[in-house]
């Protein structure tokens, strides 16, 4: 109910109801006087008039099938003084005229004359007003036909915008509903979470380990997923892959030395933490280890998480990771601590010497930690040969 | 001072709107002045079948002298009458036939007008349709003083009652629009008048809880108090709150308390209580949220007047004059022409509580000022003070001869009504200084008498007392001029 627009303690009842009729004359459409509705009614008349305004041929139809309007062919009922001694022989004529005064010894014909005279009179004006009133009732036939054939196009438009409207209000209620029930049932769903800033740092530490699990998990449901929504996309992946594998085998074979970082290289607390398995041997002369995890950097994280999903999943994508080497059919036998994913849990595992020989070697595998990629990028594959054996 | 109150019928049982007027006014005037009541022995207004004992008895102190119904009324030929009196040219025998019909014919009650009206200073007639006004004022003579209590009912239009309307010495009306229509139909603007209307026992606390608890009811309701009958319009309430149901927006139920000669529709938001003491009905006003008034013709709507009084806002029809009048003059209701007028209104006041609020309010500053019973008393006393010093008029005209009266030259009543001027009025009405406390009565003693006429009368002490007893606060409101608040 909106509310009224008087606010004051001195309401004016007068006022009130003013507002109220007003209200009501909203609500019903317009509130039409009989003067108001006489005029409409004229002006609409004159546009079905108007013969841009007939919307079909129907009207032509009609007309072909009404015949011009034609006046009946009447009898002459004229009756003058004469007409009663009128010949066509003179002679004859002459003699009624020349016994006339006789005759009106037995009768007086005048009053006679005269009464026919009126009657034919009469008898003219009654036959042309008889004339005008059929042509104006066959003008008003036709003017009627214009106005209930608009009649009839304008009821069927209003009803077609009746069910229309009907319809969009049906769907517009229902949308309504649906809105209304996805936020109440949002409303159930949310849970009052606590801030994290009164939880001790160990238990900050641990809903970040679990948030990271959490998301672990949803990306790992997410990529679950890809290989059924994205599987031409992944095969050439694969593909792609194993043409860079195979080029870098080829590349490796002379042994070059260890190529200067492209980019200048990350801290070493950075190196230390995206390479915890790296053994002081292997950082010294640059190579990776045989039995190492994964060097470091995100891209062998998804490349991890590809492979278990490969263990897990789909056995065309546990065919495609170990194609074209054979020892990771061995290798995928274990789960192994990969499980864990994160670089934080690896970096736990590694011992305090380890992490001081680590951090005394030179920058040691460059380019998977420090090659910097676009978020929105696809994750390629990297093709690096010491990422394929696993513990 | 010695006043006679005549009226049709008289007792604590009887709840009719003039006979409840006549018998307030009476224990009030009774504060003031020596009051006898000539009332007849019937109960019914439709029979007026003699069901108490004729001779004297006290009703709330006040002594009531009753006298036998001679007929009781003939449905038949009344109806028949009244036909031919409204719709048709009559005579003034005729209307004499038609008032025969009416009752009650009480000749016993007019005769003892005759023989003692001289001993009273004045004989104030209430209800000017009946036989006992229209007979016992020409028997008073310039002693009577009419409380005409007129709707807009054809009777008005009657051409026996016009010399009634100028040969009284003066006329107590209930509104503004009363006394422009009786004063349209028999050209008596010279007569003394004023507008008073009548107060009510509103009592102190009223208890809504105890209402609610007693008849289970919950949730908001508007109510209805009355006769539950077609010509008070319950019929067209009916239908406009089936309309009001059918939306689902409000929430309101209506309660309708009184007896009912109506069929009321089944439906759980209608509840019907059937006739309730005062105090519920009381309880049932304060418990709801608004008043509903359908009726039709009114000459003074003492319900509504108690809504107000307990600050509630009412809701009437506005084809009564009179209704929507005191409403527009009182802001302190709305009123309905139709259905969805009804709707609308309805929901007005149940959804805005500012409104509702609001008009509560002005509707109990409206009954402060112009129908508590100090302002009414000083109204009454004014007034019976003016007359007594001034001079009385000639009297009645005389009825026609026998002859005369026997002419069909009087006009359809009806006619003569839906000529008469209509409509609200918006002025607003003439009170007086509303009194600081207790009405003294500065009244006109009776001649012989007159040796204390220089001293001041002070106060009664039942009078005092009685205003103690006063619920509405008459203490916290001054000396304030009459509509000094608005």
């Amino acid at each position: 109910m909106p509310d009224f627009n008087v606010r004051s303690d001195a309401v004016n009842v007068e006022q009130i109801m003013e507002q109220i009729r007003s209200r009501i004359r909203e609500k019903r459409g317009a509130d039409y006087t009989e003067a108001q509705i006489q005029e409409l009614a004229s002006v609409k008349l004159e546009k079905f008039l108007d013969p841009r305004g007939v919307r079909s041929d129907l009207l032509e139809q009609f007309r072909r099938t009404q015949p011009p309007y034609a006046p009946p062919e009447l009898p002459n009922f004229a009756f003058e003084d004469q007409t009663l001694f009128e010949s066509t022989r003179g002679p004859l004529r002459f003699m009624r005229k020349l016994l006339l005064p006789i005759l009106k010894l037995f009768f007086n014909p005048n009053p006679l004359i005269q009464a026919l005279h009126i009657q034919s009179t009469l008898n003219a004006s009654a036959a042309e007003r008889e004339a005008k009133r059929d042509a104006a009732r066959y003008a008003f036939d036709q003017l009627h036909y214009e106005v209930m054939h608009n009649l009839v196009l304008e009821t069927t438009r209003l009803g077609i915008d009746v069910k229309n409207v009907k319809m969009r209000l049906e769907s517009l209620a229902s949308r309504l509903e649906f809105n209304e029930r996805r936020a109440r049932a949002l409303e159930s769903v949310v849970v009052y979470k606590p801030a994290d800033e009164g939880k001790p740092e160990g238990r900050r530490e641990e809903t970040r380990r679990e948030d990271g699990r959490r998301e672990d998990t949803r990306r790992e449901e997410n990529r679950r997923d890809e290989p059924r929504r994205d599987e031409p996309r992944r095969d050439d992946n694969r593909r792609q892959e194993r043409q860079e594998r195979r080029a870098a085998e080829q590349q490796s074979r002379p042994a070059p030395p260890p190529a200067a970082p492209a980019i200048a290289p990350a801290p070493a607390v950075l190196v230390v933490a995206a390479v915890p398995d790296v053994t002081a041997a292997d950082a010294a002369d640059g190579t990776p280890s045989q039995v190492g995890a994964p060097t470091d950097g995100p891209g062998q994280r998804s490349r991890r998480r590809r492979r278990r999903r490969g263990r897990r999943g789909s056995g065309s994508a546990a065919a495609l990771m170990a194609g074209g080497q054979p020892s990771d059919a061995t290798a995928d036998g274990d789960g192994g601590s990969d499980d864990e994913g994160g670089a934080e849990g690896e970096r736990d595992e590694s011992t305090p010497d380890q992490l001081a020989d680590a951090a005394a070697a030179p920058a040691a595998p460059p380019a998977p930690v420090a090659a910097p990629r676009e978020p929105s990028e696809p994750e390629q594959p990297q093709a690096d040969p010491a990422a394929t054996p696993e513990p | 001072m010695k006043v006679a109150v005549v009226v049709q019928r008289y007792g604590q049982a009887i709840n009719g709107g003039a006979e409840l007027h006549a018998r307030y006014i009476a224990e009030h005037l009774a504060r003031h002045a020596q009051v006898e009541v000539w009332t007849t022995c019937a109960t019914d207004y439709v029979t007026w079948r003699n069901e108490l004992k004729s001779g004297e008895e006290r009703v709330n102190n006040v002594p009531v002298r009753r006298f036998p119904v001679k007929h009781e009324r003939d449905p038949l030929t009344f109806g028949r009458l009244s036909e031919k009196v409204f719709h048709r040219t009559h005579s003034v025998a005729d209307e004499l036939d038609w008032l025969e019909a009416e009752g009650p014919t009480c000749p016993g009650l007019v005769a003892h007008i005759t023989k003692h009206a001289g001993e009273f200073d004045f004989c104030i007639f209430f209800s000017y349709r009946y036989y006992h006004a229209f007979h016992g004022a020409r028997a008073a003579g310039t002693k009577a003083i009419l409380v005409p209590t007129a709707e807009r009912d054809p009777a008005a239009g009657l051409s026996i009652f016009a010399p009634i309307f100028r040969g009284v010495r003066a006329l107590m009306y209930n509104s503004p629009e009363e006394r422009a229509m009786i004063q349209g139909i028999a050209g008596n603007a010279h007569v003394p008048s004023v507008v008073v209307g009548v107060g009510s026992e509103i009592p102190a606390n009223p208890q809504p809880q105890r209402f609610r608890q007693k008849h289970n009811i919950r949730g908001p309701f508007a109510v209805y108090v009355g006769r539950i009958d077609e010509n008070k319009g319950c019929r067209e309430l009916f239908s406009h709150f089936n309309a009001y149901l059918r939306d689902r927006v409000g929430k309101l139920t209506l309660v309708l308390i009184g007896t009912s000669i109506l069929d009321i529709p089944a439906h759980p938001r209608i509840r019907h209580l059937g006739f309730l003491d005062d105090a519920d009905k009381f309880d049932a006003i304060a418990a709801s949220e608004l008043l509903i008034m359908p009726s039709f013709f009114e000459s003074l709507s003492m319900v509504a007047l108690e809504a107000w009084a307990l600050g509630k806002p009412v809701l009437a029809n506005a084809k009564c004059d009179v209704l929507k009048g005191q409403c527009i003059r009182s802001n302190a209701g709305l009123y309905y022409e139709s259905a969805t007028e009804f709707a609308e209104t309805l929901r007005a006041i149940e959804f805005n509580k500012w409104i509702a609020g609001t008009l509560g309010k002005n509707g109990r500053q409206y009954y402060r000022d112009n129908y508590d019973w100090p302002v009414v008393e000083r109204k009454y006393l004014d007034m019976l003070q003016r007359l007594s010093s001034g001079t009385a008029p000639d009297g009645f005209e005389p009825l026609p001869g026998w002859m005369d009266r026997r002419k069909a030259t009087c006009p359809p009543a009806a006619e003569v009504v839906a000529a008469a001027p209509g409509g609200p009025s918006s002025a607003p009405e003439m009170t007086v200084p509303r009194p600081m406390g207790p009405v003294s009565p500065p009244l006109p003693t009776r001649p012989q008498a007159a040796t204390e006429r220089s001293r001041p009368v002070a106060p009664p002490r039942s009078t005092q007392q009685a205003a103690g007893r006063r619920p509405q606060g008459r203490s916290r409101r001054s000396g304030q001029g009459a509509g000094a608040g608005r």
